[in-house]
């Protein structure tokens, strides 16, 4: 009797304990985490996300693995209406580039409301701009300076190579075709690495691409930067003029390197996954690559992400307004 | 069922199939229509100029193949054969069946569950295997599709609402312990259900 | 001389006794994942690229570099066995090789694979060895003209593949370059053809939905129909002799093998085309200049040597591009680029002054990779052999699973696995009514890199489709335009000779 008894005991304290414990302990994932990339393979959310899995992955950061799934169709279009279903789900995540802004705009018919379909977690890089001719380009050669490149470009129709119509930097031409008066042909390639390719390849004359993709070409000389489209000159290319100095402060644009997760979850599960980026926003191997690489490291998360979203979301709004 | 399929001939056939594929060129031209078709110098080719044209000349080619047919230019068109050879039809039609309920049935209760009762009826109904063979085999294919997809390459498959079921397995595949110990695991796991198998053969022998 | 001393560092390197170990476990990884249908060398890379974070870059290439490989010639193997090509690269291996494994030959077929393999796989890594450098200049002239130019010459290069009913043969091509433009436009970022307003429509339709709906379910209601579900499969004894006896065969496939190997790396090497077009254009090809090209897809093994040849030549070839330009020409290498990346190496036209070690490694890794995958496959074929020693209904179930699980892979959407489905009993029907399926599968793997460079080129020409025949503005492109052309009009020269010298005895 007595045996039984004690072992009552024992098996009601463990459930308490079991229960107790379990709701005490604060949110893990419970499977692996699957991180939706609104791009194909080998572009610079690609990157960025396999970095995210690798750094994750190696240190242990996280109970269960990263797996990163390329949902790259419709711009955009079919990861956030993937993500925007997956409403309340806990083991999903979505890193962002400037096409989640510019899609919901563009396809409306997708009825994505960027504003309460997801739950900004946290950004952890702007990737800067820059403008790009090829050293020996037959209708570049000899052009230095940003601004004999506008002189060049007003003169004549130059192609642009970029990496999809309506994509970022098709919107960044239309600006620029606002504020200096030219306008370029502009052909889209399939990517990032194409389009460097097409510029030193002769086929465009110049492009708007993010460092990273023209590294190789810039490091061997056969294609060099104009500007860069930030206030200040960046360490990774000491050479290269910042917008502001060369006196066009509206020329200022970026990519962000965001994460996102599904509407309706719990804070405590978007605790958890701001808290997971900051730890690897401030690994040593995260930052150094990055920085190399000539990104900029700009953590925000919070009411400060939800600011700053809201206002690149208007701000792309109107550049599409005025670009139709 | 076997008196309608043996007049479900080939020529019929032809003819349903040609009319059906004509009826979607145009279904597909009309959709093409909604980007711009057309092709001027100044604004290049639209978007729907390719799929428009592509699916017009789908559709001349299907009213070629319905010419044929009716001038009995065709070799379908004279052939009287039944569609599907007499005596297979039921295992076309059950397969098809049990195919797109395997696929509806992942969408709700996930692949895993879904491939035991697919495998489970499938073998029943075409092979003379005995229960306790079909029975091993409906058990362990979902197990070794789970760790060939998720544990290996790290492929996520649709788990619909058994996705709580999973959860202790993924805590097994990622907890601290050695991968030996896991690997021994999964060996009990898979070999334990055969070995008992065998000797309740015998047993029952 | 100084190249020489490179490449000998280069291959010490990867037979240090981890790498060497890393590369013959890649191999085998890769062997297995790109013997799945769905899976391909793609998903190999993919889940191993955390893993090279805790090895040395070097090791870590030679380790996805030999994943890469063995997948190439993994896709070989379903095609023979199960007529289900595992990769795109692998789908002109099933017109030949699936013949010849229901011939009751599958012997020479994955023998023909795994020697075809190997020599593309040599010749290609020889030619890089030795004329990398000037060939990335070759890739950097390659643009959008001359990339539709390569495609016109892959299409006319098929001409003979359709059946005899000339308008569903057209229907065939027609319906798998309509599929190919579903989904995002990328010139006008309009999205097209979105059927019924399903958002699985936006990321277009998968080349191995297609692939796999035809080849994996449509052909198993075909078999499950001639046989009525009673198959027999052909008893083979697997000896040695047997081996040897296959590789005498492969005496017959030398200009296979000669055409895979050079047209494959130069195919290869060109950032826009990669190893798909390049096996297909081979198998095309070797059929049209081969003597009996009328037995081409009733199994020959030529019909098998020169689609492996090309593809693991382009494969190779596509390396290039990828080191000197950091142009990625598949999704593998696009993730081996990222990979590269993510290790700290810039890919460029420096990376073979700068990072010598790692360029050769890699390189050498290629010749030991080449020799290990030959020797792993030859010593296999028993196993893989035994697929067919499997009772047909227990086959065709994991046959079925294979092919949902694979048509779910790539893309991860259940949409894709309802459309393979409807693939397959489609093509399941329209089979049976004579219209040709192969022609349908070669156009959704070409027409989008077809439809793109040719609508960049009207960009750029301003709507000019005289610029492909401009000798004076674009040469390559020009010249490949008049071959495609001679290849288009080939098959009619065989009946006008007739005709003629009919007229003349007459």
């Amino acid at each position: 009797m007595t045996l039984i008894k004690q072992l009552a005991v024992v098996l009601v304290s463990f459930t308490l304990f079991a229960v107790s414990t379990v709701s005490a302990k604060p949110f893990s994932p419970k499977k692996p985490i699957e991180l939706i990339i609104p791009a194909g393979q080998g572009g610079g959310a690609d990157e960025i996300a396999r970095l995210v899995q690798g750094v994750i992955e190696k240190n242990d950061y996280a109970s269960k693995p990263v797996i990163p799934i390329n949902k790259k169709g419709g711009s955009g279009g079919e990861a956030m209406t993937y993500v925007k279903k997956k409403n309340g789900d806990v083991h999903t995540l979505m890193i962002t580039l400037n096409n989640v802004l510019t899609t919901p705009t563009n396809q409306p018919e997708l009825g994505i409301d960027f504003f309460n379909d997801f739950t900004p977690l946290a950004r952890l890089i702007t990737d800067t701009f820059l403008v790009w001719i090829a050293t020996e380009g037959k209708n570049t050669a000899g052009i230095n300076t940003f601004d004999e490149f506008i002189a060049k470009a007003k003169g004549g129709s130059l192609v642009m190579g970029g990496t999809g119509k309506m994509s970022e930097d098709e919107l960044l031409l239309g600006m620029m075709r606002g504020q200096f008066g030219f306008d370029a042909k502009y052909v889209p390639y399939s990517g990032g690495g194409a389009v460097a390719k097409g510029l030193v390849g002769g086929e465009s004359d110049f492009t708007l691409n993010n460092p990273s993709e023209q590294m190789g070409f810039y490091q061997s000389g056969d294609s060099k930067a104009l500007v860069m489209m930030t206030p200040e000159r960046n360490p990774a290319f000491p050479e290269v003029p910042s917008s502001y100095e060369l006196g066009y402060p509206d020329l200022e644009y970026y990519m962000m390197r965001a994460f996102m997760a599904p509407a309706g979850i719990d804070a405590e599960v978007r605790d958890y996954y701001t808290g997971l980026l900051h730890t690897v926003y401030w690994d040593s191997e995260f930052q150094s690559f990055n920085i190399d690489d000539g990104k900029l490291m700009s953590w925000l998360e919070g009411y400060g992400l939800k600011d700053f979203l809201a206002v690149e979301y208007d701000k792309h709004s109107v550049i599409i307004e005025n670009f139709k | 069922m076997s008196n309608i399929s043996s007049k479900f001939t080939v020529k019929i056939a032809e003819i349903v199939v040609a009319v059906l594929l004509a009826m979607c060129s145009i279904a597909l031209m009309i959709k093409s229509a909604e980007n711009r078709i057309d092709w001027t110098a100044e604004t290049n080719m639209g978007a729907g100029f390719l799929p428009f044209y592509l699916s017009a000349g789908m559709l001349v080619c299907t009213l070629i193949t319905i010419g044929k047919f009716i001038l009995k230019k065709s070799p379908q068109s004279k052939d009287d054969n039944p569609f599907i050879q007499v005596g297979a039809e039921r295992y076309i039609y059950l397969t098809v069946i049990s195919l797109c309920f395997l696929v509806l049935a992942t969408a709700y209760i996930g692949i895993y569950i879904s491939l035991i009762f697919f495998l489970a009826f499938y073998l029943k109904f075409f092979s003379n295997k005995s229960n306790i063979f079909i029975g091993l085999f409906a058990y362990e294919t979902p197990i070794l599709t789970f760790l060939f997809f998720e544990w290996l390459l790290k492929i996520p498959l649709p788990q619909g609402y058994s996705e709580p079921l999973f959860y202790p397995v993924y805590d097994f595949m990622y907890s601290e312990s050695s991968l030996v110990e896991k690997i021994i695991y999964i060996i009990i796991i898979l070999f334990l259900p055969p070995a008992l198998g065998l000797l309740s053969k015998r047993f029952i022998k | 001389m100084e190249t020489f001393g490179l490449l000998l560092d280069g291959i010490f390197t990867s037979l240090q006794w981890f790498n060497l170990g890393l590369l013959i476990f890649g191999c085998l990884v890769g062997l297995f994942v790109g013997a799945m249908p769905g899976l391909g060398s793609v998903n190999g890379v993919a889940i191993l690229i955390p893993i090279t974070f805790i090895v040395p870059p070097t090791a870590a290439i030679i380790f996805l570099a030999a994943v890469y490989y063995g997948a190439m010639y993994g896709g070989a193997i379903s095609s023979v066995m199960l007529g289900i090509p595992g990769a795109s690269t692998a789908v002109a291996t099933v017109f030949d090789g699936r013949p010849l494994a229901q011939k009751g030959d599958a012997i020479t077929a994955l023998s023909a694979a795994a020697v075809g393999s190997f020599v593309g796989g040599t010749v290609s890594v020889i030619l890089f060895t030795l004329f990398a450098p000037p060939l990335a200049e070759v890739a950097l002239a390659f643009n959008a003209p001359e990339t539709f130019a390569l495609m016109v010459m892959a299409f006319a290069t098929f001409v003979g593949l359709g059946g005899d009913d000339i308008p569903k043969t057209v229907f065939s091509i027609l319906i798998g370059l309509l599929l190919s433009t579903i989904g995002l436009d990328l010139i006008s970022g309009k999205p097209r053809l979105i059927l019924f307003g399903m958002p699985g429509f936006l990321h277009g339709i998968n080349f191995l939905v297609l692939a796999i709906g035809i080849y994996g379910i449509g052909e198993m209601l075909w078999t499950l129909e001639s046989t009525k579900g009673k198959v027999q499969m052909a008893k083979m004894e697997v000896n040695m002799n047997e081996i040897g006896k296959a590789f005498k065969k492969l005496k017959s496939t030398l200009m296979a093998m000669s055409i895979g190997s050079f047209l494959g790396f130069f195919v290869g090497i060109l950032p826009a085309a990669g190893a798909t077009p390049a096996s297909l254009m081979s198998y095309g090809i070797t059929k049209q200049l081969s003597k009996n090209s009328k037995e081409f897809g009733t199994g020959v093994p030529a019909g098998v040597v020169a689609p492996e040849c090309a593809n693991n030549s382009a494969s190779t070839g596509s390396m290039l591009p990828m080191l000197t330009l950091g142009i990625p020409g598949s999704p593998t290498t696009a993730i081996l680029l990222g990979g590269m990346i993510l290790w700290g190496l810039t890919p460029g036209p420096l990376l073979f002054t700068q990072e010598p070690e790692f360029v050769w490694g890699l390189i050498g890794s290629l010749y030991i990779a080449n020799f290990f995958t030959l020797v792993l496959n030859i010593a296999l074929i028993p196993a893989f052999l035994m697929v067919l020693r499997i009772p047909f209904a227990i086959l065709a179930p994991v046959i079925f699973v294979l092919c949902v699980t694979g048509g779910y892979a790539p893309t991860q959407s259940l949409h894709d696995v309802w459309l393979m489905l409807i693939f397959g009993f489609v093509g399941y029907v329209l089979r049976k009514l004579d219209y040709p399926v192969a022609p349908a599968v070669l156009s959704i793997v070409l027409g989008p890199l077809a439809e793109n460079a040719l609508r960049q080129t009207l960009i750029l020409s301003d709507g000019s489709m005289g610029i492909f025949f401009d000798f004076g503005e674009k040469p390559i492109a020009a010249s490949i335009m008049y071959i495609a052309l001679v290849f288009l009009l080939m098959p009619l020269a065989g009946p006008i000779k007739r005709k003629f010298f009919k007229a003349k005895s007459a």
